[in-house]
């Protein structure tokens, strides 16, 4: 077997024409993507001459701090979630499993909760006063990358998950060792994984407001928030000028793409020795994990406490906001991981120019403020005749709100997985008289399962956590934990946000376990390990 | 695959059973639920008349509002800021209220349209740090902020609304001129910008910076919280301590006009504004209302006097001035 083998659009199998099917939803599915940037365009048009507002504005400094924060928080993210990955899924660490779900969870901690809960954790009149405040570029970059690097950590893990031993194995007879193995065949292998979780980080930057703000770190968003109703015009252009760069930063990853994958076979999957390094690595893992998680709970707890409130009541009120919210990610975590499946085919299979629109477009919106999305949301919704405005702040809006804002995550990590498949499966699936719809059920959903699952998982956990589209575009009274947190914090009232935000974190945390971690399989087996790396 | 179809349609199925009641009240609140919630239930209670709320910050409403024109399902809007709520009034988009309702607040907290009246009110004040800020060194006047003793020293949040009125009405009382002239002199006393008021007031509290102009109640609601806090509320004695209103009208296109003013005159009942004035510290504004014993008399100050249409109408020009002024450019 090669090592490396062809790409896949150089076979025979990948220049037949797109099924008519897959390409009316891969429109389907650009237009519904672009609606936002459409708005943001029209009424831009319609309240001024864009140059003229942007001249006005002091933009340059907000635009070049955004995105050197979105780089700088990228790499990094990328550089622990893509280590973690490795680590959690193919070494025998010890404690990877518990290991395994904790460094999930910061995802689920909203940034601007991590970040006020960081501030009050650390600095002097803090809890822990001898660790400098987080604060300024340093501080967002950490904050954001506590709580962003699982957009890597978990499709990456997904990927390493199904990455088959036989590639390693084949590296190793030919000499190579321990990092020319990562080097030259993992990371090529889980490069679709890498780069779309990158992409999702440095995007997510792009659109945070709560956590820069409080942060102090002045950038696009913060001029956005600011002049939202005193100078509509100025707030459009701004975002336009966001959603214009988000198209451009996502063009770029679009060039990059991974060696079609070979015979997977997960009980066969190397898991590496971690050796000498064991107890420095440990000590890493335990840090991050207490930067990113332990911190901020014991914030919250401390919050509660010093409130003073009965544990039984506060929790009680709770209960229906953590339905709804479970509700909410469950179904656009489900919704993300079917929809979405043709655009991964697209992208994955095809590179025609639906393909290519498809996959910019999906991932654009994303780096749009939450309320700039919910604004085009109603824009359309109320302006579209007949049933779809009957739609209006009810339960499936919503959904399709969240899908078409945190898409691309779900989306980057099914292409992944969508190119991950050997062709000769498919192949021989064929000569044995398959068709489209058996070969998908029987060879496909097995091997992108976990990436799938994995990409579901992530749109889930950015549900439960979504604020601004949540507040304006939920039916009434379906409050989740996220608008909890947010109406107890934005007044001071730091023993409710303690609790809601405990909350959040525990449920996230079983959904993760339950629904992600477990079935995707995203932990290493608990059998000894093979020979040592080294 | 299968359990995830099966959850879909669950989900939906739910979603589709709670669907809105037509005879009920919609709110859009500015008040986050902790400061206004207890009372929207009473009110149901005791008139029978459902209400559903929407929470959200007052400015985004407003935003929503506007986008929604005339197919708002909102009968009611309650704004956290004179500004977000004036902003709707000057669209057009409130309907008048009657003369009962307007009678019940005095002419000054209420709009000269008969648009929406004020419910409840909140002061600018200086938060500061009893441990790092001496009271001789407490400024009497918010112009004396820009003095070098104050350089580094204090807290603003230009972005947030209650700032956004507050420079409004230091135009109405001293002219754009010495508003932008003020702003600047805090950019060159090396003002710090965050967030919100809650930030400020954690961040004073904590001693990162010795003080903070914010609404006066974010500190008593700390200090309730976590009383040992040094930080204190400190009053100036002309526009720093300006009055910024919460408020609430009727939107034009409301069909439940009659159910609306009942629950604005309800926010305006005695019951309720004991509620805003002991369980959230605020000044309750209907006619013949007192604060609670803690808050000091709102007629001493210099604030009760500005035109809030005006204040709200301005919200643009303040935010071009902040703008200029380069407050916020770290």
């Amino acid at each position: 077997m090669r090592v490396a083998s062809k790409r896949p659009r150089s076979q025979s199998h990948y220049r037949r024409a797109t099924p008519p099917l897959l390409s009316i939803a891969g429109w389907v599915t650009t237009l519904v993507f672009a609606a936002p940037f459409v708005y943001l365009a029209w009424e831009t048009t319609r309240l001024g001459n864009f140059f003229d507002v942007l001249g006005r504005s002091d933009v340059t400094g907000p635009l070049l701090r955004s995105l050197a924060l979105a780089s700088a928080t990228s790499a990094l993210a990328t550089f622990i979630g893509g280590w973690l990955a490795w680590l959690i899924v193919r070494t025998d660490l010890p404690g990877r499993r518990i290991f395994g779900v904790a460094v999930a969870l910061p995802l689920v901690i909203p940034s601007y909760v991590a970040a006020a809960s960081l501030r009050a954790a650390f600095g002097p009149g803090s809890l822990i006063g001898w660790v400098p405040r987080p604060s300024g570029f340093l501080g967002a970059l950490l904050v954001l990358t506590a709580v962003t690097y699982p957009y890597v950590y978990l499709p990456v893990a997904a990927r390493l998950r199904t990455m088959p031993a036989s590639l390693e194995d084949a590296a190793r007879s030919l000499g190579d060792t321990g990092m020319a193995v990562v080097r030259r065949v993992v990371i090529p292998q889980a490069r679709t994984a890498l780069v779309g979780g990158s992409l999702i980080v440095a995007l997510y930057t792009m659109s945070d407001f709560g956590a820069v703000s409080l942060l102090r770190y002045d950038t696009m968003t913060r001029a956005i928030f600011a002049s939202r109703l005193a100078a509509p015009e100025t707030a459009l252009a701004l975002g336009l000028t966001l959603s214009l760069v988000a198209l451009a930063v996502a063009s770029v990853t679009r060039k990059t793409s991974q060696t079609p994958g070979t015979a997977p076979n997960a009980a066969h999957m190397r898991v590496y020795s971690v050796g000498k390094y064991r107890n420095w690595l440990i000590a890493a893992v335990l840090a991050l994990v207490t930067l990113a998680l332990v911190a901020p709970i014991g914030v919250f707890v401390v919050w509660w406490l010093r409130g003073g409130q009965g544990v039984v009541d506060s929790f009680a009120a709770l209960r229906d906001p953590a339905v709804h919210s479970a509700l909410a990610g469950l179904t656009a975590g489900g919704a993300a991981m079917i929809l979405l499946l043709p655009a991964a085919y697209l992208v994955a299979r095809r590179t025609s120019r639906t393909a290519a629109a498809v996959d910019l477009m999906v991932a654009a919106t994303f780096a749009l403020p939450g309320l700039v999305l919910a604004l085009a949301v109603v824009y359309w919704v109320l302006r579209t005749p007949g049933p779809i405005a009957g739609l209006y702040q009810s339960f499936p809006l919503l959904i399709i709100a969240y899908l078409v804002h945190f898409g691309v995550q779900s989306h980057r990590s099914t292409t992944a997985a969508v190119q991950a498949i050997p062709p000769q499966y498919g192949e021989a699936a064929r000569m044995l008289g398959s068709g489209p719809i058996r070969r998908f059920i029987t060879v496909d959903v097995p091997l992108i399962s976990p990436g799938v699952i994995a990409g579901g998982g992530l749109v889930m956990l950015s549900t439960m956590k979504e604020l601004p589209a949540t507040l304006l575009l939920a039916p009434l009274g379906f409050d989740t934990l996220a608008t909890r947190v947010w109406g107890a914090a934005a007044d001071g009232f730091l023993a409710d946000t303690g609790i809601a935000s405990l909350a959040l974190v525990a449920i996230s945390a079983l959904l993760t376990w339950i629904l992600v971690l477990r079935p995707a399989q995203l932990v290493a087996p608990l059998q000894s390990a093979s020979r040592p790396a080294e | 695959m299968r359990r995830v179809v099966a959850f879909v349609a669950a989900a939906v199925l739910v979603a589709s059973a709670c669907g809105a009641n037509d005879s009920s009240l919609v709110v859009y609140s500015g008040r986050s639920e902790n400061l206004v919630g207890p009372i929207f239930e009473s009110f149901t209670e005791e008139t029978g008349i459902e209400v559903e709320v929407r929470y959200s910050p007052s400015e985004d409403l407003a935003l929503l509002i506007q986008q929604e024109g005339d197919q708002s399902p909102a009968d009611v809007f309650i704004s956290q800021s004179p500004g977000a709520i004036g902003l709707l009034a000057g669209q057009g988009l409130l309907a008048e209220l009657g003369d009962d309702t307007l009678g019940l607040v005095p002419t000054e907290y209420r709009s000269a349209g008969g648009l929406w009246v004020g419910l409840s009110g909140r002061i600018r004040v200086l938060v500061y740090n009893a441990d790092l800020v001496s009271t001789a060194d407490l400024p009497n006047s918010i112009f004396e902020l820009t003095d070098s003793v104050y350089a580094a020293r204090v807290a603003l949040a230009p972005a947030n609304g209650s700032f956004q009125d507050f420079v409004t009405g230091l135009r109405e009382l001293h002219g754009d001129d010495s508003a932008l002239d003020w702003l600047e002199g805090m950019e060159r006393n090396q003002a710090a910008t965050y967030a919100n008021n809650s930030s400020i007031v954690q961040a004073v509290a904590r001693g990162e910076i010795d003080m903070g102009l914010v609404n006066h109640y974010y500190n008593l609601r700390a200090l309730a919280e976590n009383p040992s806090l040094p930080s204190k509320n400190h009053f100036f004695d002309d526009a720093g301590s300006l009055v910024i209103i919460t408020a609430a009208g009727i939107l034009s296109t409301s069909q439940a006009r009659e159910d609306a003013t009942r629950l604005i005159e309800y926010l305006l009942d005695a019951d309720a504004q004991e509620f805003f004035s002991t369980e959230t510290f605020e000044y309750p504004l209907a006619s013949g209302s007192t604060p609670a014993a803690a808050l000091s008399s709102l007629a001493s100050l210099e604030s009760a006097t500005y035109n809030f249409d005006d204040l709200s109408g301005g919200l643009a020009r303040s935010r071009e001035l902040i703008d200029a002024s380069g407050l916020e450019a770290p």
